[in-house]
């Protein structure tokens, strides 16, 4: 008598162990791409403006992990335990990217809030530009390593035959979920939130209202910032290694995720970084040339998505009054 | 009607960003190889005076920086050596190459343009990559400028006929680094599963589509597949190789990518799978992975006393990838020099002399001595294979 499992093994000869693989890898991929992508779209929600400095905040980030963890020592002796200064680095991070961010907005951005809306884009592209040139004055032009393995050291989960998880991939999912949720709850139950959708919704009446809508806006880039940081740090921790150049193709497809998702729908970001993710790992493993021209496919799903659902998976369409 | 505006913008905005991105990852540079119109530099003679320019072409910033930097040095090493013993100078005219980054090719072919209008360039060392060989023949060729690279490997660079006369490397094609590759795997290592990952560049392909000709000759199952060199994220591709690899072959360029992919191995518990890597990941950051690793390298000898100098100068840091340059540096120079006897040279003038370019044995740093033949490949062109142990390579065949 032949089991359920053999049975679908022998019609459905599927790889579980490639699956898995793969959707594992997607899934942390994912989980990067969707902390930079709620960024946009939180700013895109407040503004309605493409903020297009937003991956080299996300790089500033990943570097002033890398700093924080020289400081406490480098990943071979660290003063404090791994995880602990994993912590740190996160903070720091976030802190710092969080007033970076603020300081974007107060200088880029406000000066420029009433101007045609190419104004902004443009000087979003320009701060883009120097941020991506000073990192390369300042910190060089080659890669620098976080050591992950010295530091908190890999460990891998054989979960079933041939299925292997990391202890760091278990972590960045569960921690990109976590500052999802704390994002989510923040939008959705708190005053601050109210406040920010009540600015998302109509800036001119909330201001009526007597909601400092400047602070406002200013607290959605630090937030925006903030998580583009963390994403950083994650990069850093899982693939090892960051660049002074390494914000420009994660910003790319952070935007592409927020769009995906839906620009200005939180949870459209959060699923648009996951699909984006998962797109991109399984176009490695399963399609031909597929890591070759992953980006291919990766663009391709947004043209698609433009053409099937130009709002997003989870945007709804605005209708303006004329 | 103003959101569906935006949406619009915001499409093309992506699909163009799109294009650029795609465009720039997989372009080949053939449009960039084109010729351009002679200028009558060729045979315009230059007054040498006591200064002589060498054009240094290098990836000074980008990816491949860590690499750059290291031939850059070399570089410059063999300028201070040879300003402090002749009463005639050199100084470089650098420029970036951008090598590995998105719009690389189009500044290598920027910079080749550079250095063809600029009258007191006689010779050119570099670039370090074969991709940018290609690219930036066009522009030299066109100026008349030689350009002898202490770097590119791959085969048909000299092979093809395109750029007799003009390049020169002080490095053996890839053709000579497969044999030591495929033989070492077949008959010392005895592995039969090997997946080969290039980094789709014109040198990497070209390796890896020699390997593994050479392997499938002689019987070993080989796996093949490429990532970008923009790419960090290895796992993907690390889960589609099948679990029963004995070795995974890397002939890639950035040492950094090179030890993202085998922590990544690791962290997926492929960590005893052996990785063999190419001349262009001989550095600490590769061999550091563990003992599991390999690497193809360039002739050298590493007890020559100038080697052991350069440590010192660099504070014990022995990356010895950009010695090659130090002798492409060492040729143009000494064509430069013979072109100049009689105080007056023309670019035509420095590429016969790099033509007739002979260093002993003794005074190469290669360990061998330097002379071309009609492709402008070297004479004797000897490649090592290397082992890691405790971090450090060590030749083992």
């Amino acid at each position: 008598m032949r089991g359920p499992h053999s049975f679908v093994r022998s019609y459905f000869p599927v790889n579980w162990s490639l699956f898995f693989g793969e959707l594992v890898s997607g899934l942390t991929l994912g989980s990067i791409y969707a902390l930079i992508a709620l960024g946009y779209t939180m700013v895109y929600g407040i503004l309605k403006l493409l903020n297009f400095a937003h991956g080299d905040v996300y790089m500033v980030g990943a570097f002033i992990g890398f700093f924080v963890l020289q400081w406490l020592g480098g990943p071979l002796t660290t003063a404090v335990t791994g995880w602990l200064a994993i912590a740190i680095m996160f903070v720091v991070a976030m802190v710092g990217c969080g007033a970076l961010g603020v300081g974007i907005e107060i200088f880029a951005y406000r000066p420029l809030r009433n101007a045609p809306r190419i104004a902004p884009l443009i000087s979003a592209l320009g701060v883009s530009i120097f941020l991506q040139n000073s990192a390369l004055l300042l910190w060089g032009p080659q890669f620098r390593s976080y050591d992950t393995f010295d530091l908190i050291g890999v460990k891998s989960y054989h979960i079933g035959p041939n299925f292997f998880i990391s202890n760091i991939q278990i972590f960045t999912i569960a921690a990109s979920i976590a500052l999802m949720a704390a994002l989510t709850w923040l939008v959705a139950r708190t005053r601050t939130g109210k406040a920010m959708r009540a600015t998302s919704f109509d800036r001119e009446a909330a201001e009526m209202m007597g909601i400092r809508v400047d602070r406002v806006i200013s607290f959605t880039f630090f937030v925006g910032s903030a998580l583009a940081a963390a994403g950083g740090v994650m990069f850093g921790i899982v693939f090892g290694q960051i660049f002074s150049l390494m914000g420009f193709t994660a910003g790319l497809k952070g935007f592409t995720a927020a769009v995906v998702g839906g620009i200005g729908s939180i949870p459209g970001a959060m699923l648009g970084g996951f699909l984006i993710g998962l797109t991109e790992a399984f176009a490695t493993g399963y399609l031909p040339g597929g890591s070759t021209y992953a980006n291919l496919y990766v663009f391709a799903l947004l043209i698609a998505m433009f053409l099937v659902r130009p709002s997003g998976l989870l945007g709804s369409p605005v209708i303006q009054k004329v | 009607m103003r959101s569906r505006r935006a949406t619009v913008v915001a499409a093309l905005l992506a699909l163009g960003a799109a294009f650029a991105v795609v465009a720039a990852a997989y372009a080949t540079p053939n449009r960039a190889a084109a010729p351009t119109a002679q200028t009558g530099s060729d045979a315009a003679l230059v007054k040498c005076g006591k200064t002589r320019s060498i054009g240094l072409m290098a990836p000074f910033t980008g990816p491949a920086a860590s690499i750059g930097i290291n031939q850059v040095h070399w570089a410059q090493y063999y300028q201070r050596t040879y300003n402090a013993t002749h009463s005639t100078k050199i100084k470089f005219v650098n420029e970036d190459t951008m090598l590995g980054s998105a719009n690389g090719t189009a500044e290598s072919v920027k910079g080749a343009q550079a250095l063809g209008s600029n009258p007191s360039v006689l010779g050119v060392a570099g670039p370090a990559g074969s991709n940018e060989v290609k690219a930036t023949t066009g522009a030299l060729k066109g100026a008349g400028l030689g350009f002898v690279s202490g770097s590119a490997t791959n085969t048909q660079i000299t092979t093809d006929g395109t750029r007799t006369g003009y390049f020169f490397r002080t490095v053996p094609p890839d053709s000579s680094q497969s044999l030591s590759v495929s033989g070492y795997i077949t008959s010392k290592l005895k592995v039969t599963k090997v997946y080969i990952v290039d980094d789709q560049e014109a040198y990497s392909i070209g390796l890896a589509d020699e390997v593994q000709a050479q392997l499938k000759a002689k019987g070993v199952t080989v796996g093949r597949d490429g990532v970008s060199q923009q790419q960090s994220d290895f796992s993907a591709i690390i889960n589609k190789i099948p679990r029963d690899t004995e070795l995974v072959y890397l002939p890639w360029q950035l040492p950094p990518k090179g030890q993202a992919f085998g922590q990544q191995m690791k962290s997926l518990g492929r960590g005893s799978v052996k990785l063999m890597g190419s001349d262009g990941l001989f550095d600490p950051l590769f061999s550091g992975l563990g003992s599991n690793v390999y690497d193809s390298f360039f002739p050298l000898n590493p007890s020559d006393k100038r080697v052991k100098a350069f440590k010192k100068l660099h504070g014990g840091a022995s990356e010895l990838f950009g010695a090659p340059t130090y002798v492409a540096t060492q040729v143009v120079s000494g064509a430069i020099d013979r072109a100049c006897a009689n105080g007056t040279a023309s670019r035509a003038e420095v590429r016969a002399q790099l033509k007739k370019t002979k260093i002993s044995k003794k005074a190469s740093l290669l360990g061998l001595p330097v002379s071309f033949d009609s492709n402008g490949d070297m004479v004797k062109k000897p490649f090592g294979v290397y082992h890691s142990v405790n971090g450090v390579f060590v030749r083992v065949g």
